[in-house]
């Protein structure tokens, strides 16, 4: 439809757009530029071409905090999004007297991940922490640890925070694409005689497939772009063990002033994002093909 | 009938001790707020002797908790606001009408969708350092509502795609202007869509912290997230106080959560799948 007057769409646009466009669109273009330049944030530019991208794929911190968010990732796609399909399991699995569950397990995803990182911190204390208490109490005593301070398990102590977190908010998802299921499917497994496992495994995840592929993409790009837990539990540390590209880009860019580094960084990180996103589409239009001609 | 009582057994025997792991870091949370320093590290796992709110109000008082829950809910609700308000007027254009360079301004908004906030961060600090936005209350409202906005005129987009076309067309047979057209409706039909605009942007915005990290050092005007932090910085070893810091910010937000459950996991779980 054309608008009764003609400006009236540009109108309706333009506080967004301008908005938008001075705090998003426009930085994003300015890093980019940065990225191309030596610049502490206050002095002088001066251009360096592509020393900073050169610079950053061959600094052995930020390589090995693509490895760390790499490892991080498969831990989270395991204690997220594989627990939290587990839960939406086992809530569907029967008609009534689930909604407590359901509630209860959301209930991290609406903390503030800051405040969940400082509780955590303490059920991880090894002086009085949760999980050093409860091994003494089982008779395990050799079995605590400082679990953020040891570079084996810091990483997963961070990991498993995260898992505690969006278990819950990937149980919703997947809770509610099983209901858009129709139940007569499940019904008509259930009469064939199929259990209620093999009627989760043969007929429920093969139907929500979709959603548990955009649930894996959410986790790897959420995951890659972690901060608040890895900030406030380790910060990096022990030894540079849980180092992962936002905090180390934090580190280069406002303890360092190192701008312009830190831009290319942060445009690698980005390129790194899009092409897991250009990756999901690649596959998911593969598998539509597929599925046509089939 | 055997079975199902078997497998009904099964099921809450399970989930309840799930449950009970699953909530209780936030339970010994609870707990250790009402135990004195000696307590906490006597015996981290023993029940308090006694329960005396005395020390929340102390972290209430002591950590000026007030002033960041304060602050979080401007930051929050001004943000949300001109989220909501700016998003229903670009998508009422971006799904009603056609008008030039349509395709590439909404090809605009949905880069946003997928940019990291690592794009664009450093650069928009640059900014905000040069146009002295950094530092006032008022501060984060810009970026918040900035990143919010593709999102929400996605959805709303999507919402009212759904509307038929006719009525915009009997509206406008009958004489009703753009704006009126707006208000009449527009904004009732798009009353579900902000509603999950709304709950996904006060979630986005209350919990926010990277930005609010850098943005904002001056306490007087820091959100929860980094006011607990800062808070937790200043009172390291008085683990009493801090654990009754933790307990008063997290215990209103979970039961606000737990009346509108509904809403609020619909609301996410819609967000975030688009």
């Amino acid at each position: 439809m054309r608008a009764h007057r003609w400006f009236t769409p540009y109108l309706l646009v333009v506080p967004a757009l301008a908005l938008f466009t001075f705090a998003v669109l426009g930085p994003v273009m300015a890093t980019g530029v940065f990225s191309f330049y030596e610049w502490d944030g206050f002095g002088v530019f001066t251009p360096v071409g592509f020393d900073n991208y050169v610079r950053a794929i061959s600094d052995p911190i930020f390589r090995a905090s693509f490895v760390h968010v790499a490892i991080y990732i498969a831990l989270t796609i395991v204690l997220e999004v594989g627990a939290g399909l587990f839960l939406a399991g086992m809530v569907t699995s029967r008609p009534k007297g689930t909604g407590f569950f359901r509630v209860a397990f959301f209930i991290p995803v609406m903390l503030p991940l800051v405040v969940v990182a400082v509780v955590w911190g303490f059920v991880y204390n090894p002086d009085f922490g949760l999980i050093n208490g409860a091994l003494e109490a089982i008779g395990l005593g050799s079995l605590t640890n400082v679990w953020l301070g040891d570079t084996r398990t810091a990483l997963i102590a961070v990991s498993i925070v995260s898992g505690w977190v969006f278990a819950g908010f990937f149980m919703a998802i997947f809770y509610a694409a099983i209901n858009q299921i129709p139940s007569e499917i499940s019904e008509a497994a259930r009469i064939d005689g199929a259990s209620e496992i093999q009627t989760f495994w043969k007929v429920k995840v093969p139907m929500i497939r979709n959603v548990i592929e955009i649930a894996i993409l959410l986790a790897v790009t959420g995951g890659f772009q972690s901060f608040d837990l890895f900030f406030v539990l380790t910060n990096g540390g022990p030894y540079g063990a849980t180092e992962i590209p936002t905090t180390y880009l934090v580190k280069v860019v406002f303890r360092n002033q190192n701008v312009g580094y830190g831009s290319a960084m942060a445009m690698v990180m980005t390129a790194t994002v899009l092409a897991m996103g250009a990756v999901y589409m690649w596959v998911r239009k593969r598998a539509d093909v597929e599925g046509g001609t089939a | 009938m055997k079975r199902l009582i078997g497998s009904r057994a099964v099921f809450f025997t399970v989930m309840g001790v799930l449950a009970a792991i699953y909530t209780l870091p936030l339970m010994w949370m609870v707990m250790s707020s009402f135990k004195t320093n000696s307590e906490i590290f006597s015996s981290p796992l023993s029940l308090p002797t006694s329960i005396d709110f005395s020390t929340w109000v102390d972290a209430w008082v002591v950590g000026n908790l007030g002033r960041y829950v304060f602050n979080s809910l401007f930051v929050t609700s001004s943000s949300v606001l001109v989220i909501l308000v700016f998003s229903a007027l670009a998508a009422y254009a971006f799904s009603v009408f056609d008008f030039n360079g349509k395709g590439i301004l909404f090809a605009m908004f949905a880069l946003g969708l997928l940019m990291p906030i690592q794009s664009y961060f450093i650069a928009q600090n640059s900014l905000f350092e040069l146009l002295s936005i950094k530092g006032h209350r008022w501060t984060l409202i810009v970026p918040y509502a900035a990143m919010g906005i593709p999102l929400a005129i996605y959805l709303l987009k999507v919402y009212l795609d759904g509307v038929p076309r006719q009525l915009f067309d009997a509206a406008r047979i009958d004489g009703a202007s753009d704006m009126r057209m707006f208000r009449v409706l527009v904004l009732p039909m798009l009353r579900p869509g902000l509603a999950t605009v709304a709950v996904f942007s006060i979630l986005a915005t209350w919990n926010e912290f990277l930005l609010a990290l850098l943005y904002v050092t001056n306490d007087a005007y820091k959100t929860i997230p980094t006011g607990l932090l800062a808070f937790s910085s200043r009172y390291v070893t008085d683990y009493q106080l801090l654990f009754s810091a933790l307990t008063i910010v997290t215990l209103p937000m979970i039961a606000i959560y737990v009346i509108f459950h509904r809403q609020v996991i619909a609301g996410i779980t819609d967000g975030s799948l688009k």
